[in-house]
């Protein structure tokens, strides 16, 4: 019964194979583990997502190419694996998002959210007709309970919390990297150098502001957090997510 | 007949210097019948926030057990006490599911709110059946005495007041107002909040 | 024959002329032991429109009385013209001014003779009786009335009148062991809690019905001093005779939105 394909467990994604694995599940880590590398390191007072960004040729415009997104002000998200099944989780993540503000009249912590998203991806692995998300993702934000938090979410619908972690071709020798260079009072600017060393290992081509993706989670001041905290009604609060400009990017590199 | 005076009852809620307070009637009527004098309609949601139902009866009692569940759905799911300003968002959304058959209530709610810096803050909101929120910085007031409550609670409040002034305050509101209503009285209660305990006093005024 | 079909069609119609209207504001009274209070505002409105900011609804009717009218404007002018002609007569009749107790009588009787098609109008009358003290007089818009120490009317009773009844009355209060509430409160204090009680009228009060100007009559028994009453501002004396009771009117703004 064992054979390489998977044998006759491979094509229904809901019966166990007798070594108690679901393949699919594992075919679809495999698909993870052929994108692109990215990564995320929380700082002492921040996080940084980044990730690599490769065109399939020079005259694909990569301005439409994006790989990490702004879920809502506090929330960002990077992957690795498919592209088309990372849009259509990003897209539901933002409408949770938006539900939570209805609801609440605040954007989401940062674990909830996670918890949401992962919610979706493990009943990919468990519904009829449908094949598992072809992706890992990356989930770094902010929120007043548990400040700074980055989860790693994974096709299986697993979601763990991590200081660092590395997701896609290159995850393994990037973990070792990063295991190597991280230390808990490690500061942002640091954290983002650390980011772009640990993508170089193994990057293929020039890595360049047009060829990498970087976003950032920054702590609010207690200033920011009382003049946010009343302007519930009033205005808006700062976001604590942005994606990096290629300009920034830019000055990022030259260093 | 008006469908929220059927049963009667009003509540009203205060801030303070660093305490708030909230406080309601005890009667349920069936129009001018009174039929008991001991109809709670303040409820905690946690351990500081009180929230007041005004209005049908049967539809106080469904909406304490629905932000019941919704409260203890989210304490679960996010790990943590919700903070009134989430709550009073809450409120206002679940009341706002039923826009075209409203349930008959016009929540009041009280409560201590943690600042940044680890302190608390005295927060009140009050919303219409809608789930209208007003956030309001002195005092809130809703039900059938509620033009009562707004006359006198305006004569009488003054900003800073400490607990104890505060409790006199609203109680005073609550007591004259009601006096002048006859679908609310028969006995108030009244809860005074400050960061770290809940004082709850039951008044007896006129019974009639 | 078209015209006699549509005709046939139009089916029975029906008209109506209200004769009534509420022109809003909020008038109020109280006495003291020797003096008595008369206050009203002078916004008129109808629904969420306002006619004038200034329409008086407090009037002298003698150096001993003050009528406060509310409702119906039309009504209550009307109404204070002709307790006023009544009361000339019986100047005429009896060479003195009617005592209160009579002007609240003779006031139930003329809005009892419109029990039919009433005055729509509720009134207070304030002044000092025959034996010097202060009164307070309040009449339903059909003549019912009773003597009362304070009385609120109006747009704004349900905001006022709790308050008073707590101020005034010390409802719900208890005195200090060995120790009672006064029965009558000096003019100082009456006057504070009159201004105080149209502010927070005006400041809450939903629609358009109080607010713009406050007018304050005081009535002092014969006698008495002035109370403090010289120092307050924008008093001005309107007694007639020189030996009898004294009537002052104090003038104020009150919030116009």
């Amino acid at each position: 019964m064992a054979s390489a394909d998977g044998g006759a467990y491979s094509y229904s994604l809901t019966v166990f194979s007798p070594s108690g694995k679901l393949v699919q599940i594992e075919h679809a880590l495999a698909a993870v583990s052929q994108g692109t590398t990215s990564l995320g390191i929380k700082a002492s007072n921040g996080i940084v997502i980044a990730t690599e960004k490769k065109s399939p040729s020079i005259l694909v415009d990569d301005s439409m190419l994006e790989k990490v997104a702004v879920v809502c002000p506090n929330i960002g998200i990077v992957y690795s694996g498919m592209g088309p099944d990372f849009r259509v989780l990003i897209t539901k993540a933002r409408k949770s998002a938006q539900a939570y503000w209805k609801m609440y009249g605040e954007y989401p912590p940062t674990r909830v959210l996670t918890q949401e998203v992962a919610n979706v991806m493990q009943q990919a692995t468990q519904s009829g007709g449908v094949r598992p998300y072809g992706v890992s993702l990356l989930v770094a934000g902010w929120d007043n309970h548990r400040g700074p938090t980055l989860y790693q979410v994974d096709p299986s619908g697993s979601f763990w919390a991590w200081k660092a972690s590395a997701i896609g071709k290159n995850m393994v020798n990037a973990k070792t990297f990063l295991e190597k260079r991280y230390n808990d009072d490690i500061s942002l600017e640091d954290a983002i150098h650390t980011a772009l060393l640990t993508l170089k290992e193994g990057f293929e081509g020039q890595m360049t502001e047009k060829t990498i993706e970087i976003g950032v989670v920054t702590v609010p001041t207690p200033a920011e957090l009382e003049a946010g905290h009343s302007g519930a009604a009033t205005g808006r609060p700062k976001p604590t997510f942005r994606k990096l400009t290629e300009e920034e990017i830019r000055d990022y590199l030259a260093l | 007949m008006s469908i929220m005076e059927y049963n009667g009852g009003s509540v009203i809620a205060m801030v303070g210097k660093d305490c708030v307070a909230i406080a309601s009637d005890l009667r349920l009527g069936n129009q001018a019948l009174g039929i008991s004098s001991n109809f709670q309609k303040i409820f905690p949601v946690t351990d500081r926030i009180y929230l007041g139902l005004p209005g049908l009866a049967t539809d106080v009692t469904t909406l304490r057990e629905l932000f019941r569940y919704r409260v203890n759905m989210y304490t679960i799911k996010e790990e943590r006490d919700i903070e009134p300003e989430t709550f009073a968002h809450l409120v206002s959304s679940t009341l706002y599911e039923r826009r075209f058959g409203p349930f008959f209530i016009e929540p009041v709610m009280a409560g201590m709110s943690k600042t940044p810096s680890g302190g608390y803050k005295p927060f009140i909101a009050a919303t219409d059946l809608i789930g209208c929120l007003n956030f309001a910085k002195d005092f809130v007031v809703a039900g059938t005495a509620s033009s009562k409550l707004y006359g006198v609670a305006e004569g009488l409040w003054e900003p800073d007041l400490e607990p104890e002034d505060l409790f006199e305050t609203i109680s005073q509101t609550m007591l004259n107002a009601v006096d002048r209503d006859a679908y609310s009285g028969w006995g108030v209660i009244v809860h005074v909040m400050t960061k770290d305990k809940v004082i709850t006093r039951t008044l007896k005024g006129r019974m009639d | 024959m078209p015209d006699m079909v549509s005709l046939d069609r139009a089916g029975p119609q029906q008209r109506q002329f209200n004769p009534y209207s509420d022109n809003g504001g909020t008038i109020l009274a109280i006495a003291g032991a020797d003096f008595s209070v008369i206050a009203g505002d002078t916004r008129q409105s109808e629904g969420y429109n306002i006619q004038t900011r200034y329409a008086p609804k407090v009037f002298k009717l003698t150096d001993k009385a003050v009528l406060a009218v509310n409702g119906f404007a039309a009504d209550g002018n009307m109404f204070v013209k002709r307790v006023r002609q009544r009361l000339e007569w019986y100047r005429h009749a009896h060479a003195k001014d009617m005592p209160l107790r009579a002007i609240a009588r003779l006031i139930q009787t003329m809005l009892y003779g419109r029990r039919f098609f009433p005055y729509y109008v509720y009134n207070i009358l304030g002044g000092i009786e025959e034996d010097g003290s202060g009164a307070v007089y309040s009449f339903d818009p059909v003549g019912s009335y009773e003597r009362e120490s304070c009385r609120a009317a109006g747009a704004a009773q349900s905001l006022v009148q709790p308050f008073l009844d707590n101020q005034i009355y010390f409802k719900n209060q208890t005195a200090a062991p060995g120790t009672t509430h006064p029965k009558h409160l000096p003019l100082q204090e009456v006057l504070s809690l009159v201004i105080d009680s149209f502010t927070s009228a005006t400041e809450r009060h939903i629609e358009a019905s109080v607010g713009d100007g406050l007018e304050m009559y005081v009535v002092l028994a014969r006698g008495s001093q002035l109370q403090g009453l010289e120092n307050v501002p924008n008093v001005q004396e309107m007694t007639t005779t020189s030996d009898g009771e004294r009537i002052f009117i104090i003038r104020r703004e009150l919030k116009k939105d």
